[in-house]
């Protein structure tokens, strides 16, 4: 059987999440009265802080209500975290009060959507919550990196501590002075994603970050890992999200008009990676060319057939990288590619219509799958893409490159 | 007097990696069945699966692939501006480590760098610790096309 034979087999029929940017707020009040400097804090398991799985519920309850569906429709179940071992699947599963019959465990987010759908497609559950906490922030966190980055199944984040070498933004600086050595420019010309998708943000109501940026206030800002700037990087905040899942061939009854995943693929190349070779420009660009096509011919479309794009932001490099393994320009030319307001939400091919991790909320991507859901059901209010009917979704990573479509049903 | 750094990923072929970099130089191990070097140490061959590893010094010769500066403070012993390259070491490995004697607008890629084994400490005690610096005499090869495909695009 081939992947196209679940092609539009599985809808997302629920989506919520929690007030990002009240609760961001509310973190920014308590850390004002903190000592300045704090350490970035390691999870320990010992530590029986719920407030990832608070997150969680909130999100699932607000997804519930949003599916019109109760409780106990829910038969599958996966759980992610902004760190696995801040939220566990079955002490999130007590806490939900949940009954299942399948369940994908704990993962990051995009591989746990891509097993859910194949959960799903093979009839094993009709209804699958996806459940999402991140508490990082109240827990004292500013940035992911450092010595206190727990071990977690990789090695390329903590390997080279002894080097003063950490965290995923400055391996994205690596890749980003690739392009500044090919091109032989290219630091203003990256800020048109940082000032895009802030434009995107200022009409998201629920955006963290909504504060207007000029391409200006985008340079002057400090580097952060040079050749990265301070707006090149997401935000660290708490809060929560969750999709839920269902056959198609059931997702009917539902408040929405269902969304249809069209496409999945995934290219993980693991062999080597604490050597970072993956962070190579060349590299990345071809494993999202890997997972890109498997998608795409999966669904049947072509890169012309894209409405939409939500690329997985956690640096603003990402974006010119996921345009270029995707096929709307060429190899290098991705940088270019983003000029003249073409990833703006009346441009070409509008790109993280929500804010995206940089300036709506950084919740591993989630919440680009929520928007990508909105902006499809048409109900994304004042930023939303006149008629648009499918949305491309990709993470490339430490992992290789996750890709989605997603269509209107 | 040794340099303090921030602590080593020790344990099994971790630890023998930074007690043969300490006692006999920059080594690696070698599989003895396809001849691939590998990084980081391993219990197999990523390429071939195979078991039979040798440690051997390696050359210690590389060139510049790519560099990061740190404008944020992640550990005390690396304040910040603190440079990080990422290398490719002339038996094949990419390799990430600090520059010596290099300052940011000198690293350009393909520039030849030789190991250098700086006297080290950190919590776990001393050790020596394999970073780059310039190859005497040597210019560095400047990037096969400079293509200014985005300035030209605006």
């Amino acid at each position: 059987m081939s992947a196209t034979a679940i092609s539009d087999r599985v809808a997302v029929v629920g989506v919520g999440e929690t007030d990002y940017r009240a609760d961001y707020q509310r973190s920014r009040r308590a850390e004002l009265g903190a000592p300045v400097g704090e350490p970035d804090r390691a999870s320990s398991a010992e530590d029986l802080d719920e407030a990832p799985s608070g997150f969680a519920a909130e999100a699932f309850t607000r997804a519930l209500a949003d599916a019109g569906l109760e409780k106990g429709d829910i038969d599958g179940l996966a759980v992610c975290a902004g760190r696995a071992e801040e939220m566990g699947f079955e002490r999130t599963a007590e806490i939900l009060g949940l009954t299942v019959r399948w369940g994908a465990e704990t993962g990051l987010p995009d591989h746990i959507v891509q097993v859910c759908v194949d959960g799903l497609a093979a009839g094993r559950c009709s209804t699958v919550a996806i459940v999402y906490g991140n508490g990082s922030r109240g827990r004292g966190a500013k940035a992911y990196g450092g010595v206190s980055e727990p071990r977690s199944g990789y090695m390329n984040q903590w390997y080279y501590h002894v080097w003063g070498f950490s965290s995923p933004g400055a391996q994205y600086a690596f890749t980003y002075q690739e392009y500044l050595d090919r091109l032989g420019c290219g630091e203003e010309e990256l800020g048109a994603v940082a000032v895009a998708f802030r434009k995107n943000a200022r009409l998201n109501p629920n955006a963290v970050m909504q504060d207007p940026m000029t391409i200006e206030q985008y340079l002057a800002a400090r580097y952060t890992f040079r050749p990265l700037r301070l707006y090149d990087c997401c935000m660290v905040n708490d809060g929560g999200a969750c999709l839920i899942l269902q056959r198609a061939d059931i997702a009917t009854s539902t408040n929405h008009r269902p969304v249809l995943v069209g496409g999945v693929g995934r290219y993980s190349p693991y062999a080597r990676h604490t050597q970072m070779g993956f962070r190579r420009h060349d590299a990345a660009i071809g494993c999202v060319e890997e997972a890109s096509a498997e998608c795409l011919g999966m669904a049947g479309v072509t890169p012309d057939d894209i409405d939409l794009v939500q690329c997985y932001d956690g640096f603003s490099v990402q974006l010119p990288m996921f345009l270029e393994g995707l096929g709307v320009c060429e190899p290098w030319e991705g940088l270019s590619f983003i000029q003249q307001g073409r990833i703006e939400r009346d441009g070409v091919l509008p790109c993280n219509t929500g804010g995206g991790l940089l300036s709506e909320s950084y919740m591993h991507g989630m919440n680009l799958h929520i928007e990508a859901v909105r902006q499809l059901r048409h109900e994304a209010g004042e930023r939303q893409i006149a008629g648009a009917e499918t949305a491309a979704y990709c993470h490339h990573g430490h992992w290789g490159a996750i890709s989605m479509l997603y269509r209107r049903g | 007097m040794a340099i303090e750094r921030p602590p080593r990923v020790l344990g099994g072929h971790h630890t023998e990696f930074w007690d043969r970099c300490t006692d006999a130089g920059f080594s690696l191990q070698r599989c003895g069945g396809c001849e691939e070097v590998l990084w980081p140490p391993s219990s197999r061959c990523d390429r071939c699966l195979g078991a039979e590893l040798e440690w051997e010094e390696v050359s210690g010769a590389a060139s510049l692939v790519t560099h990061c500066e740190f404008e944020r403070e992640y550990y005390p012993q690396c304040p910040p501006p603190w440079l990080v390259i990422l290398v490719r070491l002339a038996e094949g490995p990419l390799f990430v480590s600090n520059p010596q004697g290099i300052g940011r607008t000198g690293l350009v890629p393909g520039l030849p760098l030789k190991v250098v084994m700086l006297d080290c400490e950190d919590v776990h005690g001393r050790f020596r610790l394999p970073v780059f610096g310039p190859v005497s005499g040597a210019h560095p090869e400047l990037p096969s096309k400079i293509v200014n495909k985005c300035c030209n695009f605006r």
